[in-house]
């Protein structure tokens, strides 16, 4: 009998079958597995699920679901944001010591300019920034999120959100991919593993980058801090700097549900779906699953592609702020030649350029952006008062309150950074949704700062 | 200076234009191509419909449902024939063997389409129509096989019309004429023979149609008397007799004793009775991998404060699901 013969039976057999066999065949396997289990597994009683009911009504009731909900995740956020800034600084000072350090003996060995700064003001700087700026927030955000996810409560959270994400064509599950986004897009994107329903699963995916990230929460925060609270004093400008930034956030998810419901009803209609969502029972967090999960799984994970793309962006960056061109340099000649598209978009060429180089990773942004205004030929912090600051930007490089808030709005919106659009790739398989993913999101942050820039100039705001 | 960025310019532009495969200029003719044959493929498929209605083409039937003026059709008659697909008689249009087998091959296409949408993707039915007549065009042979065991060797489309097989022929429909089946029995019409056309007309105009579940009121030499519940049928017996009827579903009885999982009151146990059979697909295998099989005891008891989704407690696990898909499962209170 030759394997055809084998086909052509089974071919014959299978007209045979009625439609329900399927079913029949699960339906003999639990009814298998229920006799296995009751001999071996004997149940006492049921007071187990009685804790972990009540602790299910708490959670997901009306009075206090909600506020458990946004409690958390802004303690989370607080503790990320706050904790991060001082570890930050500790990395960075070692991180950049050491390079100052070789770079002095580079330079006392007589190693050509250009070789030294292209390896440590170019490729080490990009490198330093970014492990120094991503890894501490990472460190912190990912084992309390991982905390909340092992203890069983995650999946409740997506319970309690499910209604709102059906009226976008989403799953209730994008909320907790959302909430992963804060601290990385990147992480984000490889949570969506958690939705089983493939359309829902690349809606939560393409939509991610919309959440603003740990390495654009410090831009958030210095605009507001700058240019939304300026004049005001102390404690008010503190206040109306942070709801500035949760105003900005508040876009980005009414722009994730806006982009999911379109999104559901255009390229993604043919996809398949279904909704079910398991609500497993809580149960002690166990430490060193937290520790592996959260830093080898993602931390190290996402910084370790942080890096591939960082290093090449530091080469980059310094090869345009050092090489020559007409009475200044290439970054300088390019920025001016992307001016006016940037004004359009009540931007400048400045910005637009460190965005486009900066596609790395969004914490180089601010850096690159005062490496150019200041005219430094490497990376730089800028200067050290908010009031420095605004001289530099404002009297000196013509910035308004409409560049600011533009300015907010494109790091809410724009391209996702080339570690997430890889991470799309590897998710998907597909460079049909990372391009797609590139497209929805840079054409939504054109749009909108193209019209504000537009309104604001014709209502003589600007 | 300017003449070099204006030589460049002209190039590059040149280049975007006629690049071949990705220039402009060959994507206007491959979209082009695809427009041609999608025309090609309605107008095989328009043929076939009337052809199993036992009517035959003509040019201006045609023209009506391509919704294209008489001389573009006579252009594209013109080209069938060359072709070989069909053959014009008089003002009759025929299909050949050659133009009846491509003509099977778009309707194998549509209605595994209308299946992967309705099953997998979950889209209502009455959306699955037109979405499906967008996709049907430009599959091979091999790309549909590959479809139609990813579903699972479907035998019927969403609307219970029968989907062809790649050799071409369309599954017999099993069924007893409803003349020789038993009176107190309910039925599901299966088939309805074209031929006559006159009959399987009277058939249509006394609005009966395939996938119709009908009772028998009275069936006597002078006449036959069919009801869906609402309407009543009355048919001659010669003419009932082209229509075939078989046994309802299983899941059709089931149903008739239970209630949709909806209906259940908070912390009330019930026992599921069988999965709706418009779940099929993904979701299908989703409910029987989470174990809601028949027999099992599942009650609701935990509510989303917006009331919607509800989580369920099934052999110990607790699972969430929506109104939308607990409507689908039905159960009895135990």
């Amino acid at each position: 009998m030759n394997p055809n013969d084998v086909l052509a039976k089974a071919e014959n057999l299978r007209n045979n079958l009625s439609s329900g066999f399927r079913d029949e065949i699960v339906k003999s396997l639990y009814a298998e597995a229920e006799t296995i289990a009751k001999r071996a597994v004997k149940t006492a009683h049921e007071k187990r699920y009685d804790f972990d009911q009540k602790i299910d009504r708490l959670v997901t009731s009306p009075f206090t679901g909600l506020p458990i909900m946004l409690i958390l995740l802004a303690i989370i956020i607080w503790l990320t944001v706050s904790g991060a800034n001082v570890a930050s600084e500790a990395i960075a000072n070692v991180l950049f010591a050491f390079g100052d350090w070789v770079r002095a003996l580079f330079v006392a060995w007589n190693v050509p300019w250009w070789i030294t700064g292209f390896i440590w003001d170019g490729i080490y700087r990009g490198l330093a920034w970014v492990v120094s700026v991503m890894l501490p927030p990472m460190m912190i955000f990912f084992p309390a999120f991982t905390f909340l996810e092992d203890l069983g409560y995650l999946p409740r959270v997506a319970f309690n959100m499910d209604w709102l994400f059906k009226k976008a064509g989403a799953h209730g599950k994008q909320s907790l991919t959302m909430a992963m986004g804060f601290g990385c897009n990147a992480a984000g994107v490889v949570a969506t593993r958690v939705i089983d329903s493939p359309r829902e699963r690349l809606i939560a995916i393409l939509t991610n980058n919309f959440v603003p990230c740990n390495g654009r929460f410090p831009t958030l925060i210095m605009l507001a801090t700058i240019f939304v609270a300026a004049g005001y004093g102390g404690f008010t400008s503190s206040v109306i700097a942070a709801a500035a930034v949760v105003g900005v956030v508040l876009i980005g998810v009414g722009f994730t549900f806006l982009m999911s419901w379109i999104l559901s009803r255009t390229v993604l209609k043919g996809e398949a779906s279904a909704f079910t969502l398991e609500l497993p029972p809580y149960r002690r967090p166990n430490v060193s699953r937290i520790l592996y999960t959260s830093i080898i799984d993602r931390t190290i994970f996402v910084l370790w592609r942080a890096m591939q793309t960082a290093a090449p962006a530091g080469a980059i960056i310094w090869i345009l702020a050092n090489v020559p061109f007409g009475d200044s340099n290439l970054a300088a000649a390019i920025a001016g030649w992307l001016n006016p598209f940037g004004l359009l978009l009540g931007l400048d060429g400045v910005i637009l350029l460190s965005y486009i180089i900066a596609i790395p990773a969004n914490e180089i942004v601010v850096p690159t952006m005062m490496m150019m205004y200041t005219g430094a030929g490497m990376m730089i912090d800028g200067p050290g008062t908010s009031e420095a600051i605004r001289t530099l930007l404002v009297d000196q490089n013509g910035w308004t309150m409409l560049t600011a808030i533009n300015l907010m709005l494109f790091a809410l919106l724009h391209n996702p950074c080339a570690t997430t659009i890889m991470t799309i790739y590897k998710e998907t398989k597909s460079y049909k949704w990372a391009t797609i993913s590139v497209v929805i999101t840079l054409g939504t942050a054109f749009l909108v700062t193209f019209l504000t820039a537009s309104i604001a100039r014709l209502l003589g705001w600007a | 200076m300017n003449v070099t960025f204006w030589l460049i310019a002209i190039a590059v532009i040149l280049l975007i234009v006629f690049l071949p495969r990705v220039g402009l200029f060959s994507q206007w003719k491959s979209y082009r191509a695809a427009q041609e044959r999608e025309q090609m493929e309605d107008a095989l498929k328009h043929l076939l419909d009337r052809e199993q209605g036992g009517r035959h083409a003509s040019p201006e039937s045609l023209a009506g449902t391509l919704s294209l003026p008489r001389q573009k059709v006579t252009r594209l008659i013109e080209g069938m024939e060359t072709k070989g697909l069909l053959e014009s008689r008089g003002d009759q249009l025929h299909l050949t063997a050659e133009g009846e087998r491509w003509a099977l091959h778009v309707v194998r296409a549509h209605r595994l389409w209308e299946r992967y949408l309705a099953d997998e993707a979950r889209m209502p039915l009455e959306q699955v129509h037109t979405e499906a007549h967008r996709r049907e065009h430009s599959f091979t042979d091999a790309q549909l096989d590959e479809l139609d065991a990813a579903l699972g060797h479907p035998t019927r489309d969403p609307h219970g019309d029968p989907i062809p097989t790649r050799e071409g022929t369309l599954p017999k429909a099993e069924g007893t004429p409803v003349t020789a089946w038993p009176a107190d029995r309910p039925a599901r019409i299966v088939h309805l023979e074209d031929e006559p056309a006159l009959a399987y007309e009277q058939i249509l105009a006394a609005g009966l149609r395939l996938g119709q579940d009908i009772r028998i009121l009275e069936r006597t030499p002078q006449r036959v008397v069919l009801s869906d519940g609402e309407n009543e049928y009355r048919l001659a017996p010669a003419v009932a007799s082209n229509i075939s009827v078989a046994a309802l579903p299983e899941s059709e009885a089931l149903k008739r004793e239970a209630v949709p999982l909806t209906e259940i009151a908070h912390d009330r146990r019930a026992e599921i009775v069988t999965l709706d059979d418009a779940v099929q697909g993904f979701t299908r295998r989703r409910f029987l991998d989470l174990g809601l099989t028949p027999g099992t005891v599942i009650y609701p008891e935990l509510q989303n404060f917006f009331g919607d989704p509800r989580a369920y407690r099934v052999r110990g696990t607790l699972i969430a699901l929506r109104k939308d898909q607990a409507a689908q499962i039905w159960v009895k209170p135990v």
